[in-house]
């Protein structure tokens, strides 16, 4: 058995130390944001940060599958799979982030908002992907079958990101990106998002290693038994 | 480029003519259209809508019908090649390209029988207006593009997979949602007689089928040739 090596114990202590600053920032150095109800604001240090990082595990599935077409390397579908894994699971918690928010703030977790449109459709995206892939038992034609259809799921985000928000009128607060172009936030509030993006981003990277190495590892299993 | 265009619609030819041997396709897509439009006019009916509701829940009504009969029966194209065992003939006397552009042709024309058929007999059972036929016939034409070329390549990945009835649907419909939005608001737009609103998701619709004609062309060869 492979030792752990001294670089990735460090940062792995190092993520489990910035995590809790973050968790501690974010309810005692940031103030709520003025015109929410209550503390309810607060959720956007764990909302916006799970939602980005469903976007990026997209990114990086999307990647990992036109890897996978040019290089036929059975290490991109393992990597395409992971990050679709963790996708769908940071996809399912902003998801419930947010449903609680909108209870706080609108009156009801569900209300069909363009927001929570998106993240549905992002969500049964990435279950489809899954389906797909039960589906299919040749391990290579999986791969290649599913690296299709995540190119092309991929390209409908865009138009759930940007186009379907614009059509629909919504109720979700402006997002930190906006038409103008300008950061409407408190400064505090600012610093504790931005190291908690950063923070999110980096436990997705450990997961997403750990994830590549497991389905690795059960690969070289199912092989050894067949 | 005449050679490409003659071959793709031989393809097109040989499609028609088996499917008029059999009429499975026409007829799951006919029958299913017919069933859920009766089904919504005699629940909903003409009239049990208030009037400032119409546009909206008949357009999506509409289309909804649309897009359920879609899923019936745009699978086939590919299906029946891999059950009759044609597939591999085909792919040794023809381009992909050529294959691709054939049966996107074929479901094209699909769709638009199945478009001709339902819309009339929706607007005769459901009395659903529209102010400007121009452009609700844009969005027509548009979205059922947008649909063809979206479920020839979703039907081509699952003609190789287990379960391909259920699967069709359940990896369409997550791609097809944002396409669904544009064409409710579209449609929409047409019966209030809202050119701007008309153009808008007009623009979204052109957009969503450009991108993925574009993906299909690289990555149909990938999905034929496995």
């Amino acid at each position: 058995m492979s030792r752990p090596s001294p670089l990735g114990t460090v940062l792995r202590w190092g993520l489990f130390a910035w995590m809790s600053l973050v968790i501690w920032a974010a309810f005692f150095y940031a103030p709520a944001a003025a015109g929410f109800q209550g503390q309810s604001s607060r959720i956007v240090f764990f909302h916006v940060p799970t939602a980005w990082v469903a976007t990026l595990a997209f990114l990086v599935s999307c990647i990992a599958s036109i890897r996978y077409l040019r290089s036929r390397d059975p290490k991109e579908d393992i990597r395409a799979s992971a990050a679709s894994a963790l996708g769908l699971t940071f996809a399912i918690l902003a998801t419930v982030t947010g449903s609680i928010f909108a209870r706080i703030m609108w009156g009801s977790y569900w209300n069909w908002d363009p927001r929570e449109t998106s993240i549905t459709f992002l969500l049964l995206i990435y279950a489809a992907y899954f389906a797909l892939r039960a589906a299919i038992a040749d391990p290579e034609r999986r791969a290649t079958m599913s690296a299709v259809y995540a190119i092309l799921a991929f390209v409908t985000v865009p138009f759930l990101v940007f186009v379907v928000p614009r059509i629909y009128w919504s109720l979700h607060p402006d997002t930190i990106i906006n038409t103008q172009g300008r950061i409407k936030m408190d400064s505090r509030m600012f610093q504790v998002l931005m190291g908690s993006l950063f923070g999110f981003t980096g436990l997705f990277s450990w997961l997403y290693s750990l994830e590549c190495r497991v389905e690795g590892i059960r690969r070289r299993r199912q092989h050894e038994v067949l | 480029m005449w050679r490409f265009l003659a071959e793709s619609g031989a393809v097109f030819a040989k499609d028609l003519r088996t499917e008029f041997r059999t009429r499975v396709a026409l007829n799951a897509l006919g029958l299913f259209a017919v069933t859920t439009l009766a089904a919504v006019s005699y629940t909903i009916g003409p009239y049990r809508i208030a009037e400032n509701d119409r546009p909206f829940l008949l357009a999506a009504l509409l289309w909804i019908v649309i897009f359920f009969a879609a899923m019936a029966g745009l699978d086939r194209t590919f299906v029946k090649e891999e059950d009759t065992h044609t597939a591999p003939l085909l792919r040794l006397s023809a381009d992909p390209l050529v294959v691709w552009a054939g049966k996107l042709l074929f479901n094209f024309v699909l769709l638009g029988v199945l478009i001709a058929i339902l819309v009339p007999l929706y607007m005769v059972l459901m009395g659903f207006r529209v102010d400007s036929t121009a452009g609700f016939l844009l969005v027509l034409g548009a979205g059922g593009y947008t649909l063809a070329v979206t479920t020839t390549m979703v039907a081509a990945i699952i003609a190789r997979a287990m379960s391909r009835g259920a699967l069709f649907s359940v990896l369409s419909l997550p791609l097809l949602l944002p396409l669904l939005i544009f064409l409710i608001q579209g449609t929409r737009a047409a019966v209030e007689g809202s050119a701007e609103g008309v153009s808008e998701a007009l623009r979204a619709v052109v957009s969503l089928g450009g991108v993925m004609t574009v993906v299909s062309v690289v990555l149909f060869p990938v999905v034929w040739n496995e």
